[in-house]
């Protein structure tokens, strides 16, 4: 117990002298909170730019594009006469999507025979295609809503009965957890969780394992090992939880997120994922020579990190074998918890799948540790 | 400069870590990222259903949206507040409730509504099930309305047109097959590069300085900063343009991106896209003066570009401060002309500009960097002999 309390303040005074480490620790913490969010902060993607083909030139298709004008997801920025050179404007980056009003719309219409419009949205941004697609169906739908709506009405059909005749399964959405379907909810965060776990890492990385002189040597035992790491780890946990507390309450505050969750669910929960990162952390700082491989070494680990953690890219969607991988960072479990229990309110026992796969990470990952830095000690002092 | 470039890689072949920032961590992160998303598209999403009326219409309509690509009814629930459950615990992406008496009220012409609670925290499942639930909706709908036109007496063609006057057909632009996976791969390649092609220009740079052998390696160059620069960065030139290449045609084989226009452009973009980020490798040693501080600021620079960048959110919907960070990226430029050459087919007129603004990068860079190599060069044995 000794050692473990020697270990914990010998660690708490090194790293509080330590610039290169608070600078990651703190610094790192800090500025990536207020900078990382800043691309989402106008949350919605409204009023994406569509091109309307225009080959009918009636007062209906006139019509049509003010009402896709109108909608909020879209916006028309040009009127084009053909088909190629709306095609050319989207190609060229000008516009997100094309409405295709034909030829002979207006007059179909009025005839009652069913006419088609076209609408393309490019694919290659996930969000701008389904805002246009979504914009022109929506505007298309009200208008042509509409004119049954009149046409019925004027054969002596009741308004109410109209409407059912039209629409007659009506369908409504109702977006939980972050009802405005804001992008800085989504990917926020969630990534500020991931901010956490990296500067945890790269920090502790920079620290180094603990040197031979803090009483280590070639006849260490590794219940030795395992005090000094513990006692080292929980400095790290005391600040991470410091870290994580200043990211749920004051950034999310700051810029407004749901925020559903009770601090004791929170900590709880917290617990196992940040002493599973602090074990990593040691356990990762035998193998870097120097101070600045762990951050050259960690920084390519958040990309693959983000989308292994289920909220970018579903987990369905994700091979197995590459799931089974991602079970070795502790992200992937800590960010599906974090986010039900903060944004969406969930309890303990309904993220216990999550929790339980930290636990299985700090069984693993403490001993894992404590035996690197009894190697560690080993090798650094020849037997004498 | 060829005597800099032979005792560079004879510095590399001694170095454990060049292995591993040069081979194992950017291949593997690729690797990793591409498998990621090998399955292609969104499909079989879990949902739960609260079927409150357990009518013939109600199951109809399960059995239409099971049917639809990315939505599988995982479980039938007990109550309304049984599929919030699922939900929270991330069992459930969305949860419908089928009001009771549905098909009667259909048939009565006084229906309520089928809601869909889906998890907003998650976009792009939310997303995918609101546009299948649309349409799984709009099949039965018709269904029903030809029901009810017959009955009335139209012919089921004069029937449909006359409730739905205008239909929507959707398209996808550009290449229909072309899967979501291979733009998201297109732009993450480049991203995990952009990273090591810093690191690694600083770590070559800086630790020269580090170890204090600034004067042996500009004595190598013949006294020449310039060349010494020059000659020691061509090693990883070649090196991640050949990688960067050839990663992007074997992605774009696999994925059948067509290579719609300018291949000639699209290897120039590539080679300023290496040499724009040695050239801010170089300034950040230059400024820092130091392998760790600049290190620190190459990770800073380069971790988070990706969100910068503007492919999960385009730059058009950021805020002004986030417009100007991205556009201080090459990552964001070499990104755009990529989709607009190698995806979209766009006209090579189009991306001329954004080749221009790599070779600013590649050109003004260096030019406010390099006159401060004497000094750091020089400076640190005598500093080190103090």
């Amino acid at each position: 117990m000794s050692r473990f309390g020697r270990a914990l303040r010998t660690e708490a005074r090194e790293v509080l002298a330590d610039r290169g480490a608070l600078l990651i620790l703190v610094g790192a913490v800090v500025v990536y909170a207020f900078f990382y969010p800043t691309p989402y902060l106008n949350e919605v993607l409204k009023k994406v730019p569509v091109v309307v083909a225009d080959l009918d030139h009636s007062a209906l298709s006139r019509q049509l594009t003010r009402m896709a004008d109108a909608s909020e997801r879209i916006a028309v920025t040009a009127v084009v006469a053909d088909v190629v050179e709306g095609e050319r404007r989207v190609r060229d980056g000008g516009a997100g999507g094309l409405l295709v009003i034909p030829d002979g719309f207006e007059r179909k219409v009025r005839r009652g025979e069913p006419v088609a419009v076209g609408a393309f949205a490019d694919a290659s941004y996930f969000l701008v295609y389904s805002q246009v697609l979504t914009g022109l169906l929506e505007s298309a739908g009200t208008l042509s809503a509409g004119i049954s709506i009149t046409r019925l009405g004027a054969s002596g059909v009741r308004r109410t009965q109209a409407l059912a005749l039209v629409d007659p399964v009506p369908l409504l959405f109702r977006p939980l957890f972050n009802p405005a379907e804001g992008y800085a909810v989504y990917i926020v965060p969630a990534v500020l969780i991931l901010i956490l776990q990296q500067t945890l890492l790269i920090g502790i990385g920079m620290r180094g394992p603990a040197p031979a002189a803090d009483g280590g040597g070639p006849a260490s035992k590794f219940g030795e090992a395992l005090a000094v790491v513990l006692g080292r780890g929980a400095v790290f946990l005391a600040l991470g939880l410091a870290n994580l507390f200043f990211y749920l309450a004051v950034v999310e505050g700051v810029f407004g997120f749901p925020r559903r969750g009770s601090p004791v669910v929170l900590t709880l929960f917290a617990l196992p994922f940040l002493t599973a990162t602090a074990a990593l952390g040691l356990a990762l700082t035998t193998f870097f020579t120097r101070r600045e491989t762990a951050m050259q070494v960690l920084l390519v680990t958040s990309l693959p990190a983000v989308f292994l953690a289920s909220f970018s890219w579903p987990p369905e969607a994700i091979p197995g074998w590459v799931r089974g991988l991602s079970a070795v960072l502790p992200t992937s479990a800590a960010i599906p918890g974090f986010l039900r229990i903060n944004q969406m309110g969930a309890s303990l026992a309904q993220v216990r799948g999550e929790w339980a796969a930290l636990w299985i990470l700090v069984a693993v990952y403490v001993p894992l540790a404590a035996w690197l830095q009894l190697r560690h000690w080993r090798k650094a002092a020849p037997a004498p | 400069m060829i005597e800099v470039a032979r005792r560079e890689l004879e510095r590399i072949s001694r170095d454990r870590l060049s292995l591993w920032l040069l081979v194992l961590l950017p291949l593997g992160a690729i690797a990793l990222l591409w498998a990621t998303f090998s399955s292609e598209v969104v499909r079989d999403l879990p949902v739960a259903v609260f079927d409150g009326d357990r009518s013939d219409l109600s199951r109809r309509l399960v059995r239409m949206l099971d049917a639809t690509p990315s939505i599988r009814v995982a479980r039938q629930v007990p109550s309304p507040e049984a599929g919030y459950e699922e939900i929270l615990a991330g069992r459930a992406w969305a949860l419908f409730v089928i009001p009771g008496g549905l098909e009667r009220d259909v048939r009565r012409g006084s229906p309520s509504p089928v809601v869909c609670y889906l998890n907003a925290q998650a976009l792009i499942p939310a997303s995918a099930i609101r546009k299948d639930a649309v349409s799984a909706v709009a099949t039965l709908s018709a269904g029903v309305q030809l029901v009810a036109r017959e009955a009335r007496g139209a012919s089921p063609g004069a029937a449909l047109a006359s409730l739905r006057p205008i239909r929507v057909d959707a398209h996808t632009l550009f290449n229909p097959t072309l899967s979501y996976v291979t733009y998201m791969t297109t732009a993450l390649l480049p991203t995990v590069l952009q990273i090591f092609v810093l690191l690694a220009a600083v770590q070559a740079l800086g630790s020269e300085i580090r170890d204090g052998t600034g004067e042996e390696w500009l004595e190598a160059a013949g006294g020449s900063v310039w060349r010494a620069v020059a000659g020691k960065l061509a090693v990883y030139t070649v090196y991640f343009f050949a990688l960067t290449l050839a990663l992007l045609g074997l992605l774009w084989r696999a994925g059948g991106v067509p290579l719609q226009e300018s291949a000639a452009m699209i290897t120039a973009a590539t080679l300023l896209f290496v040499l724009a980020y040695q050239a801010l490798g170089v300034l950040f040693v230059a400024v820092a003066g130091d392998l760790r501080l600049a290190t620190s600021a190459a990770s800073f620079f380069s971790g988070p570009a990706f969100a910068f960048a503007g492919v999960t959110f385009p730059v058009e919907g950021m805020t002004p401060v986030a417009r100007v960070w991205s556009s201080l990226l090459p990552l964001t430029h070499y990104l755009r002309l990529l989709s607009d050459q190698a995806i979209r087919g766009a006209t090579p007129g189009t991306s001329i500009d954004r080749l221009g603004i790599l070779a600013l990068f590649v050109v003004v860079v260096p030019a406010l960097s390099l006159w401060r190599y004497r000094r750091l060069l020089a400076a640190r044995p005598s500093l080190e002999a103090s």
